[in-house]
């Protein structure tokens, strides 16, 4: 059997976790990657390490997984449908299973228009509910084909899920289809509109998807009003209120208090986040703003970390 | 399916011309009125009889995380997201349980073939008109072995 990560470890023995986000950079170094670990490490369980988000092309999420696990963070590797078939998700997995990621989360994948390709034919033979499926067949020990294989990979599967965008009953079916599919942990996408997030989590546990996966709340601390407006306007699916906007817009002369104020909405985000039932952990996803997690963390009274009780699960 | 339709497909599938005039016939139907995109393994009966197909992404499991408040595609503004098109009608239909059926990846052989023959012989999964999904169990079939 395959050990278990770390990160499963941690939501399995009930503690509250919390995950990191990071983008791999766009060109063959992988100093940069080494550099924002340092702001991870011993600040959170692990780290997504996203693959061509937005659709622009970046170092591969499983080489950069390889390169945060060099960095001391424990990866998880996004993987999405857009840009590999069946067969190459498949290999993918096992490959990544082999150098020692544990921790997946499938995904659809931003469309190639979006990016900096948009001229490039998507592929999208599987969507992320079958990729999960298809992950959780090869924990089995089958492939999709049904063929046997030799030593199955024992990832810890996750899917994505957005409680903003519509119809909000669909979004429900779609986390219940996730779940039977093999989704063991949920990130959802960021949270700003706490009410509505409430909503979802209400139905969430009524259906008791919140006993049958992990669900980690997105939290994105943003450091300029500039950056949320962008967000509304730009990012189909978010759902920013209006006074949120309005506190970072009184600031926006300064870049210091924005930077105060973005900080302390994260923290009073994940501060009510915990207190709502069902909420196993929070994802941070400060995008291109990597280290401003250590203070986050810090300020949520996170600090230290928890470490997994020893061995018993990990057999 | 039950054996005799097993037989009547695969007589479709050993006589060219009427397997042509059998997908013909298929294609002008869906094509008007569901805006079929020929995958050959219709889930129509499943998504209130809205072609899930014409999702960008092609996702067969509902909507991804894009959709516009007012229900519009994230990648065509234009157009209606097709996942909320289909919870809009299977709610009126009365069919929204259905949506909660995982769909196994799709055969891409099956593609331009003609999912009425497809689903005689046992390919694909059977049309629905009921409002509660069934069990089916799919062994694995070839393709036809005519276009």
């Amino acid at each position: 059997m395959v050990s278990k990560s770390n990160f499963e470890l941690l939501l399995n023995q009930g503690s509250f976790v919390v995950c990191g986000e990071m983008s791999p950079p766009q060109g063959a170094d992988k100093a940069p990657i080494l550099k924002k670990c340092a702001y991870f490490k011993d600040y959170v369980d692990a780290v997504n390490l996203t693959d061509n988000q937005t659709a622009i092309v970046r170092m591969s999420s499983m080489m950069s997984s390889v390169f945060a696990m060099e960095g001391g963070v424990e990866p998880i590797m996004q993987m999405t449908c857009r840009d590999r078939n069946r067969l190459a998700m498949q290999s993918d997995l096992l490959g990544a299973a082999a150098a020692g990621i544990k921790n997946i989360l499938c995904l659809t994948g931003d469309y190639m228009t979006f990016g900096n390709h948009p001229d490039a034919k998507g592929c999208f033979d599987l969507d992320s509910i079958q990729l999960i499926h298809t992950a959780s067949e090869l924990n089995k020990g089958r492939f999709l084909s049904g063929d046997e294989v030799k030593s199955p990979p024992g990832l810890f599967i996750g899917g994505a899920a957005n409680p903003f965008a519509e119809p909000f009953e669909m979004r429900i079916i779609r986390l219940g289809k996730k779940i039977a599919a093999g989704a063991q942990f949920i990130q959802t996408q960021p949270v700003f509109d706490l009410l509505r997030f409430e909503k979802w989590m209400a139905a969430v546990r009524d259906n008791g998807y919140d006993q049958q996966a992990h669900i980690l709340a997105g939290v994105m601390p943003v450091r300029s009003v500039k950056a949320l407006i962008n967000m509304r306007d730009n990012v189909p699916g978010s759902m920013i209120p209006d006074e949120c906007i309005k506190r970072m817009d009184v600031v926006k002369e300064s870049k210091e208090d924005s930077i105060e104020v973005g900080v302390a909405m994260a923290v009073e985000i994940i501060k009510r986040l915990r207190e709502i039932p069902g909420v196993k952990g929070v994802h941070l996803m400060p995008v291109m703003w990597e280290s401003i997690t250590p203070r986050i963390v810090e300020l949520c009274d996170l600090l230290p970390r928890p470490v997994p009780a020893s061995g018993d699960d990990a057999l | 399916m039950s054996k005799l339709s097993e037989k009547i497909a695969a007589f479709g599938e050993r006589h060219p011309t009427l397997y042509k005039s059998i997908a013909l016939s298929e294609n002008v139907l869906k094509k008007t009125v569901f805006k079929c995109q020929g995958c050959g393994q219709c889930v129509l009966s499943h998504n209130a009889f809205t072609c899930c197909m014409r999702c960008p992404k092609q996702i067969r499991n509902g909507p991804c995380g894009g959709t516009r408040p007012d229900g519009h595609c994230e990648v065509y503004p234009e157009r209606l997201c097709i996942w909320w098109l289909i919870h809009k009608r299977a709610a009126k239909l009365g069919r929204v349980k259905k949506l909660s059926k995982f769909h196994i990846p799709a055969d891409r052989r099956l593609e331009n073939t003609s999912a009425w023959l497809n689903m005689f012989a046992g390919r694909i999964l059977p049309f629905e008109l009921g409002k509660k999904s069934r069990d089916v169990n799919l062994t694995k079939k070839d393709p036809p072995s005519i276009k």
